[in-house]
């Protein structure tokens, strides 16, 4: 197996008020890997997701992804972030911009593509969420189904080495669920390195390479997803999974 | 169809109110020892006046039923001249003058009156200090949102300072101390004292409208490896405009208002220009609500572009 793309070991994040957000939390994600991260809400699953490209700083531990190195006060978090795509629960589309607009925004300030070549690479992006047709469409014309797949697009538009997804089905409505996995499982066949937080059990069954338990800011336990979900390692799994499968 | 004749009736109700003030001004203007004389107004508006007549030697005025013409009679001697078609008289029926005084003036060019003056200067001045205040009201807006903390003091500093400070005090200042030192024209002190008050209250605008903008937006864009000024610039700014813009245009309406307390830095401003003549004709009735009434059409005229803008920004979202 490739060496791990993202690496992080024993982080803890302590709030400035002393509460601790995260502690002894690990994981690796090798290239090409699907790993989920489930676990009760509030058990700091989205604060680590968030670590893994700066957006949460962390107090202590080390994480290292795609060859960055992030201490507890990293300076070049740019560079790590355009070969780490992030997708939101609320989808964070800029409402001011089109779809195409939200897609080659980056790509021609960060990476430096004229208009024609980000316009060119944003449209088969749309195409293959499956919307070819919204290109010129404000987001607030799109239903939350949509609007996830936009942002995905966008993410995919800096051409990551790793995918990271935070909640993505949690704020759409349950018909819109389906869609969005459907384009996540086809970026999974495809080879994308993914870490994603969800509720969606079905979805880590099907698609995880790995599932990752996560409680009070812990790496509890990690597992293959059959054995994960039929032979659960600690109670604390095990009551998770009554309660979530029931 | 009920509940909107019914709206009328209120609103006939407010005409009604406003209609009984009005005429209590009136009566209670009526019942103290004032002549209103309007007709005198307009020539501060829009003047004629030319060139200036000079007594021609030292005699007796007299002065025919419309104002426009005038007799002289001499001291000494039967001489006796007539000048016709005076654009203004400077002296009364029956005044002694003597040779060289000023009798009045000739029709010449018409040409803007001192209200006029008065108010382009106010309107001049209003529109620099706005452009200048916004970009210091941005500058420093920006800074209040920054992550440096040399930044957040000083814009804090800033804001505080001038919020905490009478605007007329700061002019005072602006005028006698700092323009003595720098040596700044009455026109350039009035600029920079209004650009440097309004550029504070903006700054608080600009901030509210940039901290409006959910977090989320900042965390894609940095996600997206955009840099914190790309962010700002490509992301935050153009969300946060359509929040500042209603605000901003309300204080600009503010600004012309308080741009009245340049007079007080010899500057013929609009107020100034009323001042001056209220003291050359003694009619401060009919002068100030006509500058008032100017102000007004000035500032009801933002006001309803601001209207425009509102609903405009309204509607897109």
């Amino acid at each position: 197996m490739n060496a791990p793309l993202i690496k992080v070991t024993d982080i803890e994040k302590r709030y400035p008020n002393g509460t601790l957000g995260l502690k002894r939390a690990s994981l690796s994600v090798s290239s090409g890997e699907v790993v989920v991260i489930v676990g009760p809400s509030g058990s700091g699953k989205s604060t680590l997701l968030r670590t893994f490209n700066g957006l949460e700083a962390i107090t202590g531990g080390e994480i290292v992804v795609d060859g960055h190195v992030l201490h507890q006060r990293s300076a070049d978090l740019r560079s790590l972030r355009q070969r780490v795509g992030m997708v939101f629960q609320q989808f964070n589309l800029f409402p001011h911009l089109t779809a195409l607009q939200n897609l080659s925004l980056a790509p021609m300030k960060v990476l430096g593509l004229n208009a024609a070549e980000a316009a060119e690479r944003a449209r088969a992006l749309l195409a293959k969420v499956g919307l070819a047709d919204k290109a010129d469409v404000y987001p607030a014309q799109l239903s939350g189904g949509q609007m996830q797949r936009v942002a995905i697009a966008r993410a995919l538009a800096m051409q990551p080495a790793v995918m990271l997804f935070d909640e993505p089905t949690s704020a759409l409505d349950p018909e819109m669920v389906g869609e969005v996995l459907e384009v996540m499982k086809q970026l999974a066949s495809e080879g994308m390195t993914m870490c994603v937080v969800t509720h969606e059990m079905g979805f880590a069954r099907a698609v995880a390479d790995r599932v990752i338990f996560m409680d009070r800011g812990e790496s509890l336990c990690e597992d293959e997803p059959e054995a994960f979900f039929s032979a659960p390692k600690t109670e604390r799994l095990r009551l998770f999974l009554g309660q979530v499968l029931k | 169809m009920s509940a909107s004749r019914s709206r009328w009736l209120w609103h006939a109700l407010s005409f009604a109110i406003v209609a009984l003030l009005g005429s209590g001004l009136y009566i209670a203007s009526k019942r103290i020892d004032y002549t209103w004389r309007w007709d005198r107004i307009p020539q501060y508006l829009l003047s004629q006046e030319g060139e200036e007549v000079h007594a021609p030697f030292d005699g007796f005025v007299a002065l025919s039923e419309d104002g426009h013409s005038l007799t002289m009679t001499a001291l000494k001697g039967a001489d006796t001249t007539t000048l016709d078609g005076l654009a203004s008289v400077a002296v009364a029926n029956g005044d002694l003058v003597f040779q060289g005084d000023t009798l009045g003036k000739l029709p010449g060019q018409l040409r803007a009156g001192t209200l006029i003056t008065g108010l382009i200067l106010t309107l001049e001045i209003s529109a620099l200090s706005l452009v200048f205040a916004m970009l210091l009201g941005l500058v420093a807006g920006l800074g209040r949102v920054a992550k440096n903390p040399t930044a957040q003091d000083l814009s804090a500093l800033y804001v505080e300072v001038i919020r905490g400070t009478p605007l007329l005090v700061q002019i005072f200042i602006m005028y006698f101390f700092i323009g003595t030192v720098l040596k700044l024209s009455a026109f350039w002190a009035g600029v920079i004292a209004l650009s440097i008050f309004t550029g504070a209250y903006i700054a608080e605008i600009v901030r509210a409208g940039i901290q409006a903008v959910p977090k989320g937006q900042t965390e894609a864009a940095q996600s997206l490896g955009l840099s914190a000024a790309q962010t700002m610039r490509h992301v935050i700014l153009p969300q946060a405009t359509r929040r500042i813009l209603p605000p901003l245009a309300g204080q600009s309406i503010n600004l012309i208002k308080d741009s009245s307390l340049v007079s007080v830095m010899a500057l013929t401003d609009l107020t100034k220009a009323g001042r001056e003549v209220v003291s050359s004709t003694f009619m401060p009735f009919e002068v100030w609500f006509t500058v008032a009434v100017m102000y007004l059409v000035l500032t009801g005229a933002l006001s309803f572009v601001v209207r425009k803008l509102e609903l405009r920004f309204m509607a897109r979202d």
